[in-house]
């Protein structure tokens, strides 16, 4: 049962954690462009 | 009927996200719809895994981790195959859309073949023993995966030059001949691979086959929602380069 949870628990961390990677990019990018306008 | 779905839902995802592709920044907003879809279909695809997929008599309900391993497969190779489909259209039209569709499939093609890679050996150690065995399967995908890798790493060492740009395209659009050797690995090795045949051609039974296939569609979903905000992720970072090009002359 821990490798099933293990399994499942990594897949949604990946998969999350690449989905906030590019918001966080998207977010900083935007801010960035906002200052220097 | 599965298999049908999963090509159907594989079409529509890579022609909405080439689609896209053409101005992602005006056509993003559709990516909320196709995003809500995909979480539809992630609950959909783990209420099948909990409770409607069987637990396999020999291996226990360690088995069960095949419905994150086998989904993962397809936005694999789906991310690699658009990223040569991406190169071709950039050394057509130099246009910069194509490039950031090709550097967004590898980038997500990437990251599922990670996953894959991670979630395989955590159910290979308790049903074979071992983490990981250096049969022709799991060894070529692991070479696929840093054919890939490699093809992100010189992308952020000669950002943005259009050479780079050029070099990269072809780099793409020859990786993916690795493809059917990674698929079909397991043949070439005449099943002397600990890794079991493609689950297509063995044959699942019918509760297992249609779970397997609803994670494909529910991963391709994903695939597709994440690409679509990679992609736009990278247009912006091209506009504000632009901007600050204009500014700096």
């Amino acid at each position: 049962m821990a490798y099933l949870l293990a399994a499942y628990a990594i897949t949604a961390v990946v998969l999350v954690g690449y989905a906030l990677r590019i918001r966080a990019a998207r977010a900083a990018l935007l801010r960035s462009t906002q200052q220097r306008s | 009927m599965v298999s049908a779905l999963v090509t159907l839902s594989v079409l529509l995802a890579a022609g909405w996200v080439v689609w896209l592709s053409r101005d992602v920044e005006a056509r993003v907003g559709s990516a909320s719809t196709v995003g809500a879809a995909a979480l539809a279909l992630l609950a959909l695809w783990l209420g099948l895994v909990i409770g409607y997929a069987p637990i396999e008599q020999v291996q226990g309900i360690v088995q069960k981790i095949f419905y994150v391993h086998i989904p993962a497969i397809i936005p694999m190779y789906l991310g690699f195959v658009l990223t040569a489909v991406g190169g071709v259209g950039f050394l057509r039209t130099r246009r910069e859309s194509w490039d950031q569709l090709a550097a967004s499939g590898a980038e997500v093609g990437v990251v599922f073949c990670s996953l894959m890679l991670v979630v395989g050996p955590i159910w290979a150690k308790p049903v074979w023993g071992h983490w990981w065995v250096w049969d022709l399967r799991l060894t070529s995908t692991l070479v696929l995966w840093f054919i890939y890798v490699a093809y992100l790493f010189l992308r952020g060492l000669a950002f943005g030059s259009d050479a780079a740009k050029t070099f990269t395209s072809v780099y793409g659009i020859l990786g993916t001949a690795a493809i059917p050797f990674v698929y079909f690995a397991v043949d070439l090795a005449q099943g002397s691979t600990m890794h079991p045949s493609n689950p297509a051609r063995e044959g699942l039974p019918a509760e297992m086959g249609r779970t397997v296939g609803a994670g494909m569609i529910a991963f391709v979903g994903v695939f597709a929602w994440l690409v679509a905000r990679r992609m736009e992720l990278a247009a912006l970072e091209a506009r504000s380069l632009e901007a600050r090009a204009q500014r700096g002359t």
